[in-house]
């Protein structure tokens, strides 16, 4: 089937099985391996994308339901003239190890300081609590985090 | 593998079965069909057939529990519920009919085991590892239902509207026999299209989870204080939510080994949620 999709801005359209995920979409079909494919269950985050405005696991979206909607991924959150202020942030404190998860925490974080730019630390452990750092880098991608909310 | 896109929910309901499956939010459906637990030949999309949102005590079943989680007008216990539940990005998806009816988290069932769930003569998880699973009705199967909403509605007194008839939402729950193991009495190509979710006087939600948050229910307890008295359901507890009629039957659980620690949490949780939600106020 024929999916048209609105990805950072720009109108898409790609062809897709009935089952296909918009992970794969993004990814395989439209040139977009920003968001990461890992545990495929929904358990990691590090597919975290933007639907219509709200943050969702894109491998448990199938592309059709995704279908005639809005997308942003971690590719449309900077720009040509520099980064996202929250990949500053994230490259300023070294919150990046392996850096399988960054882009989802990046985008879970734009996420969270859109609608609370000032979050507690508890806001925070909520907001990022969908996703898995397997290096265990939380200490510093709280540093990320709370440096992103004060800039 | 195709893509239906009925215009209502009565095309949406003939168009099941057969090798047709429902998708509403595909949170729980979309890893089950690529681990080959579920397989369909059609997907049923449902986003523009069951209602969205809520009106005073009615809830459109295809409402997010991202959606239901902040909004006042929910009543507190399942509010809780949803904000426990998963994590955000499942619940921005996630749909409160598609939670109700979610499978078990029993590992044996998701790695596709020959268990009694799934038609087989066993129940693998008694003889092996259960520390997840069941405290009560486990004499065929001892998988623990995982949804928190459940319980919190369950405690609530809700009534569901489907496509067929309305009913108690303790009557669209059922222990798997040995000639039906379905832990849900829908019919085939029956939809759960809203909820009736009576306001109580106080209502709460308590879960015990391996970790803090995006953890399934060790146990999960509901209790909803009514003008005739407060009542109490289990999340995690049973292969379906579990309705407890007073804090004592409690003592009634049939453990297995490995779950006995599930009685004390559950212990635990009801004292302090009856204490939460407090006396009737005509007591």
């Amino acid at each position: 089937m024929r999916v048209e999709l609105t990805v950072n801005g720009e109108r898409r359209e790609a062809d897709a099985w009935a089952g296909e995920s918009l992970l794969y979409v993004l990814r395989e079909r439209l040139g977009l391996p920003g968001s990461k494919n890992a545990c495929e269950q929904g358990e990691c985050g590090s597919c975290s994308v933007l639907l219509d405005g709200r943050l969702v696991c894109a491998c448990l979206v199938l592309a059709a339901q995704a279908d005639g909607h809005e997308l942003v991924t971690v590719e449309g959150l900077g720009e040509e003239a520099g980064l996202h202020p929250v990949q500053e942030a994230f490259a300023e404190t070294g919150a990046v190890q392996c850096g399988f998860c960054t882009p989802g925490f990046v985008v879970a974080t734009a996420d969270l300081l859109a609608r609370n730019p000032r979050p507690s630390d508890d806001e925070i452990r909520e907001a990022l609590s969908g996703n898995l750092c397997r290096c265990t880098g939380y200490a510093k991608i709280f540093d990320a985090v709370r440096l992103a909310a004060g800039s | 593998m195709e893509l239906l896109r009925p215009e209502s929910a009565e095309a949406a309901s003939a168009a099941l079965g057969n090798g047709s499956v429902a998708l509403a939010g595909g949170t729980e459906l979309v890893p089950l069909l690529r681990d080959g637990i579920v397989r369909a030949e059609k997907l049923v999309e449902l986003r523009d057939v069951v209602p969205r949102g809520f009106d005073g005590t009615r809830i459109g079943a295809g409402t997010t529990l991202a959606e239901l989680e902040v909004d006042p007008q929910i009543p507190q216990a399942l509010r809780e519920a949803c904000s426990l539940a998963a994590s955000p990005q499942l619940r921005s998806m996630s749909t409160l009919g598609g939670n109700l009816l979610q499978a078990t988290r029993c590992w044996y069932w998701r790695l596709n085991f020959p268990c009694y769930l799934h038609g087989g003569d066993v129940c693998h998880a008694k003889a092996g590892q259960h520390r997840e699973h069941a405290i009560f009705g486990s004499d065929r199967c001892a998988s623990a239902h995982p949804s928190d909403p459940a319980a919190a509605l369950l405690a609530l007194g809700a009534r569901l509207h489907t496509t067929a008839r309305e009913l108690p939402l303790s009557e669209l729950y059922r222990l798997p026999t040995d000639d039906n193991r379905d832990v849900t009495a829908l019919e085939p190509g029956e939809l759960i299209l809203e909820l009736d979710v009576p306001q109580p006087e106080a209502s709460v939600y308590l879960k015990a989870m391996e970790r803090r948050k995006w953890s399934f229910a060790l146990v999960g307890v509901a209790a909803a204080r009514f003008a005739d008295g407060v009542r109490l359901a289990l999340a995690g507890v049973a292969p379906v939510p579990w309705a407890l009629s007073s804090p004592d039957a409690l003592e009634q659980a049939t453990p297995l080994p490995g779950t006995a620690y599930k009685v004390d949490i559950a212990r635990a949780l009801i004292r302090r949620a009856v204490e939460a939600v407090g006396a009737p106020r005509s007591a």
